[in-house]
């Protein structure tokens, strides 16, 4: 008597591992939970060999302030370590004393049309056309960490034209 | 009455002057590259973290061709990269229309680290602005990356 119910539960696990197993299996297959932990990394190289060519480090979409402006600020690295700045598509509206400043991202005067106060800055020059594809050379010593956003600025009347922040490319 | 005239003549030269005051063009060159760079973005994505940039290359003999970089996202069964007719897509919703037109790139190579991927010739890259990182088992768009002219 004792055999025939060992057996006869043996039998339903039996039954239960038979349904159970595939179930386990699909759920695993479909969502493969280890997944969660296991990362797979590669590393495949840029499609251009030539590295002899400037490269972008950080790049950002200009959005217009007191004027209307856009286009697309990208700071590259030459071969031999020169870095300059590159407005491509670029379109703000023309005026008196206008200059390309970086400016850190988190400056408070980054949020106004015109700024009351003095404004850290590294200056790049005087903008060259208000439309049109233009390179500004950065100053050797600029810490990119620290100004990261491109700034059309009208000196003049402390006017923001347009600012691009940038982010590493 | 010539008086009249004259001035009148200098102030429509001066005020023609300054309606014609032109924009002033640069056009600074570069190094041309072989390669070109058509356009960029950085992607987002809330219900599986992920990062990085996708930006589109023009190879020399015209392929085009979606690269990662910086790239981070959580790993995941069945996940694939493809392009998508849609200027973002909800990172809240998670879930991609399935009305969604889009391209499929092929499978992920890896939830981390620099990568490419071909993208089928004659893509209208005008219509398909958003790559996004889709897990096509459960219909999820892990992260999404509107792109943007370079």
């Amino acid at each position: 008597m004792d055999t025939r119910t060992g057996f006869r539960l043996s039998h339903r696990k039996w039954i239960l591992a038979a349904i159970g197993f595939p179930i386990l299996v699909a759920a695993w297959w479909a969502f493969r939970p280890e997944k969660l932990w296991i990362n797979q990394k590669v590393n495949e190289p840029a499609p251009f060999a030539a590295t002899t060519d400037p490269q972008p480090l950080y790049t950002g979409r200009l959005e217009g302030k007191a004027h209307q402006t856009s286009g697309r600020a990208t700071i590259y690295r030459t071969s031999d370590g020169r870095q300059y700045l590159r407005l491509t598509d670029f379109m703000t509206s023309n005026g008196p004393d206008v200059h390309v400043v970086l400016v850190q991202t988190d400056d408070a005067n980054l949020t106004k049309e015109i700024v009351t106060d003095q404004v850290d800055s590294v200056e790049l020059g005087r903008l060259k056309g208000n439309q049109g594809d233009q390179n500004y050379d950065l100053p050797a010593s600029v810490n990119l960490q620290k100004y990261t956003a491109a700034v059309i600025y009208c000196e003049r009347f402390h006017a923001i034209f347009g600012v691009a922040r940038l982010e590493k490319f | 009455m010539v008086r009249n005239i004259k001035t009148a003549l200098a102030l429509v030269a001066l005020t023609v002057t300054f309606a014609l005051q032109a924009s002033v063009y640069a056009q600074d060159s570069m190094h041309v590259d072989k390669t070109k760079t058509l356009e960029t973005g950085t992607f987002h994505g809330k219900v599986h973290k992920t990062s990085g940039r996708a930006t589109i290359y023009q190879e020399a003999d015209g392929e085009l061709l979606l690269r990662l970089t910086d790239f981070k996202t959580s790993n995941g069964p069945d996940v694939h990269v493809i392009l998508i007719a849609a200027k973002d897509a909800d990172d809240d919703a998670n879930f991609l229309n399935s009305s969604t037109e889009r391209v499929e790139l092929g499978t992920l190579k890896g939830n981390e680290g620099d990568q490419n991927y071909e993208i089928p010739s004659g893509t209208d890259l005008s219509r398909f602005q958003t790559v996004s990182i889709y897990c096509e088992r459960f219909n999820a768009n892990f992260g999404a990356a509107p792109l943007e002219k370079f």
